[in-house]
C-alpha cells in the first residue's frame, strides 16, 4: 500500500515536472539552444499568478492563463531581442546569452519584489480525497490536471493546427520551410514563447503548494535537465515520460533509501539510462 | 546544472578596490531601503562600462566619505544579500543599520571621542566561498575593527576562517556548533549553539505537554541536512534519549527539496505525540500544510529558521496558529526596543535582526572599555567583560558573557508560539509572555 501511496505522489509531481520542463526541450527542438534560464521563467510565472492573486483575487489556477500569457509575451521579445541574435553563433555565445538572462532576471526580481518569499492561501490548500488508505493532496491533483491539461493542449497545438505544423517544419528544415513561405523566424518565436510559457504556467500551477521568492527555480533546475535528458533532448513526449518518471523514483526511492538521497537514487538511474540509450528513453527524433 | 552565483559580484570581488566600488558600497551602507542596494549593485556590475555614469550618481555621497574617514570606526558587515538566503541577510542588515545609527545619535563611541560607527556591507551572496572572500577583502581593504555575520552557519564557519587568519573579531549570530568549537581565538557567538537550540526544542515543550497533563512519549524529527539542521537533531536526539522519549522517526532531507509528501507519508506511519522540524521557510511551510491535508494534528515545534518570521504566518493563514518553535531571542522580551524596528522597517524585529543588533552593541561597548580599535585590546575587551543592558540584555539569560571558546555562557534558547500575527514567548515562565497552548493528545 505503501508503494501504491508512493507511485500516486510520484505522478502527481511528476506531471509537474513534465509541463516545467516541456518548455526547455520545445526550444531546443525548434532552436538547437539550451535555455540556461529557463528555471527563471518559472521563478517569473510564479510572481505573476502571486500578483495575480493578490491584487486581482484570481486563484493561481486560474492565473497560470494570465502567467502562460505575460511570459510568452516576455518569451517573444526575449526571442527577437536577445537569441535571435545568437541562433548561428557558436555553442559558446549561446550559452552566455541564457545564463546571463538567468543573472539578469534572478536579480532583477530581487531588486524589484525583494527578497521575501511570497505564498497564496485558497479554500482547497489542506484538503485532500481519501481513497480508502490512500491520500491525494487537493493541491496536488490540481496542479497534475492543469499540468495534464495544459500537455494535452500543446500537442494539438503542434499536431493539429497550421502553426504547430508550421512550427515542426521550421525545426525540421529551416530553409525549406521558408522557402515553402512559412516566416521561420515568426516561428521560432512563438517556439520560444510557448517554451517559456509552459514553464511559467508550471510554476503558477504548483504556487498553491509551494512559496515563491527570486531564487525559487534553483530548486527546479537540475530536475528540469534531467527530465528532458532522461526523456530525449527537443522531444516533447520524452518530457512527458521524464518528468513522470523523475517524479515516481524521488518518491518510490523513499521508501528504500533515507530521503537525503532521493536525488542520488535519480541520478544512479539517469546515468543507468544514459548509458544503455544515450538518447533518452524517447530519443533520435530530434 | 549548479547554481552559477552572482557572475558580475564574483568579477568585481576578484578585482583590486576602486574608489568607485567604494563610494557605492558607503551608499549602501547609509540607505535603510532595500532600492539604492540595487543602484549600488548595477552600478556594481557595470563599473566598466559605466564609469563615468557611476561618478556621477556617486557625487552627493562625496561629502559623506569624507565624514567617514578619519576618526570613524569602520565596521564590516558581511550577510547573504542575494541568493536563497537573501532575505534573512535583509533583515540581520536592518537590525545592524538600527542599531548603528542608535550609537551614532547617541555619540558614537565616547571612549575613542565620539568616533561614529561607519557601517561597510557586503554581500556575501548565500555560498560561503564568497563570504569568506567579500570577509577578507573588507579586512584587507576597508581597515574594519571586526565583522558581523554572516546569518546562515555554512557562511560564518566559511568567514570565520579568514578572520581568524587575518585576526580580526567576528561576532556572530549562526547556530551551529562548530563555530565555537574549533579553539578559534577570533570568533564570538551571542547566542547558544545549535546542540543547545535542539535541546530547549524538545526539553520546552516536553515541560508544556506535562503541565497540560499530556506528556510526551514519543516524537518525530525531520531536518535539513546542512549545518545548521544536522547540529540542532542532534541536541534533539540526545535529549529524547536523557529524557526517555522515544524517537520514532529520525529523517534528514536534501536542502531545496521540491516535494515533502514523501516525509509526511513516513510520518502519518508513527503516531507521534509531536512533530520536530528544523527547516527555513519554503519546507516549513510545505511540510505544515502536507500535515494539515492528510489530517496530521499533532503539535508541531519547529527550529527557528523559517519558523520564527512574519513569512510564515502570511503563507500558513491560521494554519501557523499555535504552531511552536524554539528560537535564540524574541521581539516581545523588549518592546521598548524592538517597536523602532517595526515602526522603522513594517514588520516585527525577527530574531535574526534583534542578535544583529545585539552583535554590534556587544562590539561598541567592547570599544567603549578598550578605547582602542586595536584587534588584541578589542579581543580582551570582548572575551573579559559581561555585556548587560541596551540590546545586549534582550539576549534571554540577561546578557552576554564570553567563554574562553567565544560562546555567550548566559545565553538560553527560549520557546514561542504563534497567536495571530504575533510570535509569543511562551517558556522558560520566568520570561514567558503568555501561557502555552497545548494542543497533543
Amino acid at each position: 500500500m505503501a508503494f501504491i501511496q508512493a507511485v500516486l505522489d510520484g505522478l502527481m509531481i511528476g506531471g509537474v515536472y513534465a509541463v516545467i520542463s516541456i518548455g526547455l526541450t520545445l526550444v531546443f527542438g525548434v532552436m538547437g539552444i539550451v535555455n540556461f534560464a529557463q528555471a527563471e521563467f518559472l521563478t517569473l510565472g510564479m510572481f505573476v499568478a502571486y500578483f495575480a492573486w493578490k491584487f486581482l483575487g484570481l486563484d493561481p489556477l486560474i492565473g497560470s492563463f494570465l502567467s502562460f500569457a505575460v511570459i510568452f509575451a516576455l518569451g517573444v521579445v526575449v526571442q527577437m531581442t536577445l537569441i535571435q541574435r545568437v541562433l548561428n553563433a557558436p555553442p559558446v555565445a549561446q550559452i552566455f546569452v541564457t545564463v546571463g538572462l538567468l543573472i539578469v532576471i534572478e536579480n532583477l526580481t530581487l531588486i524589484t519584489f525583494g527578497s521575501d518569499f511570497h505564498s497564496v492561501t485558497t479554500s482547497y490548500q489542506t484538503s485532500t480525497l481519501r481513497i480508502g488508505p490512500l491520500f491525494i493532496g487537493v493541491p496536488y491533483l490540481a496542479a497534475f490536471l492543469m499540468a495534464l491539461l495544459s500537455a494535452a493542449a500543446l500537442w494539438l497545438f503542434t499536431n493539429k493546427t497550421w502553426y504547430g505544423r508550421a512550427m515542426r517544419a521550421t525545426a525540421q528544415d529551416p530553409m525549406a520551410a521558408n522557402l515553402m513561405g512559412i516566416n521561420a523566424d515568426r516561428m521560432r518565436q512563438i517556439a520560444f514563447g510557448l517554451g517559456v510559457g509552459m514553464t511559467a504556467f508550471g510554476g503558477a500551477v504548483i504556487l498553491p503548494y509551494f512559496t515563491v521568492h527570486p531564487t525559487v527555480g534553483h530548486q527546479f533546475v537540475v530536475l528540469m535537465f534531467t527530465v528532458v535528458v532522461l526523456g530525449g533532448l527537443g522531444s516533447v513526449a520524452g518530457a512527458v515520460v521524464g518528468g513522470f518518471a523523475v517524479g515516481v523514483i524521488q518518491s518510490v526511492s523513499t521508501l528504500f533509501f533515507p530521503i537525503q538521497l532521493q536525488n542520488l537514487v535519480l541520478f544512479i538511474v539517469f546515468l543507468t539510462v544514459l548509458a544503455v540509450r544515450p538518447t533518452g528513453l524517447i530519443g533520435a527524433s530530434r | 546544472m549548479h547554481r552559477k552565483g552572482n557572475g558580475p559580484t564574483d568579477l568585481a570581488d576578484a578585482r583590486p578596490e576602486s574608489s568607485e566600488n567604494r563610494i557605492s558600497e558607503t551608499c549602501e551602507t547609509k540607505s535603510p531601503a532595500t532600492a539604492p542596494k540595487g543602484l549600488s549593485r548595477l552600478a556594481l556590475n557595470r563599473r566598466h562600462f559605466l564609469a563615468a555614469g557611476v561618478a556621477t550618481l556617486a557625487t552627493p555621497y562625496l561629502s559623506k566619505i569624507a565624514r567617514a574617514q578619519g576618526s570613524d570606526v569602520n565596521v564590516g558587515v558581511v550577510v547573504p544579500l542575494s541568493g536563497a538566503n537573501a532575505q534573512f541577510g535583509v533583515n540581520s542588515r536592518n537590525g545592524i543599520q538600527l542599531a548603528a545609527d542608535q550609537i551614532n545619535d547617541n555619540g558614537g563611541i565616547k571612549a575613542l571621542g565620539g568616533a561614529k560607527i561607519n557601517l561597510i556591507i557586503a554581500d556575501s551572496t548565500s555560498t560561503p566561498t564568497n563570504a569568506a572572500t567579500v570577509g577578507q577583502r573588507l579586512i584587507a581593504q576597508q581597515n574594519v575593527v571586526a565583522i558581523l555575520g554572516a546569518y546562515a552557519s555554512s557562511l560564518s564557519l566559511a568567514l570565520s576562517e579568514a578572520t581568524e587568519r587575518r585576526d580580526v573579531p567576528l561576532l556572530t549570530m549562526s547556530f551551529s556548533d562548530m563555530i565555537t568549537g574549533r579553539g578559534f581565538k577570533n570568533v564570538f557567538q551571542v547566542i547558544s549553539k545549535a546542540t543547545t537550540m535542539g535541546a530547549a526544542q524538545l526539553r520546552g515543550p516536553a515541560g508544556v505537554a506535562e503541565k497540560a497533563g499530556k506528556p510526551l512519549k514519543s516524537i518525530a524529527i525531520m531536518y535539513e541536512d546542512t549545518a545548521f539542521g544536522t547540529s540542532q537533531a542532534g541536541g534533539l536526539r540526545a535529549t529524547a534519549a536523557e529524557l526517555g522519549i522515544e524517537v520514532v522517526m529520525d529523517e534528514a532531507y536534501p536542502l531545496g527539496i521540491t516535494d515533502v509528501t514523501p516525509l509526511i507519508n513516513q510520518l502519518r506511519g508513527t503516531n507521534a505525540d509531536a512533530v520536530f522540524p528544523c527547516s527555513y521557510l519554503n519546507d516549513g511551510v510545505q511540510i505544515i500544510r502536507t500535515m494539515r491535508q492528510q489530517g496530521i494534528d499533532m503539535p508541531v515545534i519547529g527550529g527557528a529558521g523559517g519558523y520564527v518570521i512574519p513569512d510564515f504566518r502570511a503563507a500558513l493563514g491560521e494554519y501557523a496558529e499555535n504552531v511552536f518553535s524554539v528560537a535564540p531571542s524574541n521581539y516581545d522580551l523588549a518592546p521598548e526596543l524592538t517597536d523602532a524596528f517595526k515602526e522603522r522597517f513594517g514588520y516585527f524585529m525577527v530574531h535574526e535582526a534583534l542578535e544583529h543588533a545585539v552583535c554590534l552593541d556587544v562590539l561598541a561597548k567592547a570599544l567603549e572599555i578598550s578605547g582602542d580599535t586595536d584587534s588584541d585590546a578589542l579581543r580582551e575587551a570582548l572575551r573579559k567583560n559581561r555585556f548587560e543592558g541596551g540590546w545586549a540584555g534582550v539576549i534571554p539569560g540577561g546578557g552576554v558573557d564570553f567563554d574562553e571558546t567565544g560562546l555567550n555562557t548566559l545565553a538560553k534558547p527560549i520557546i514561542v508560539q504563534w497567536r495571530g500575527d504575533d510570535l509569543v514567548t511562551v517558556w522558560p515562565d520566568d520570561v514567558a509572555k503568555k501561557e502555552a497552548v497545548w494542543a497533543g493528545k
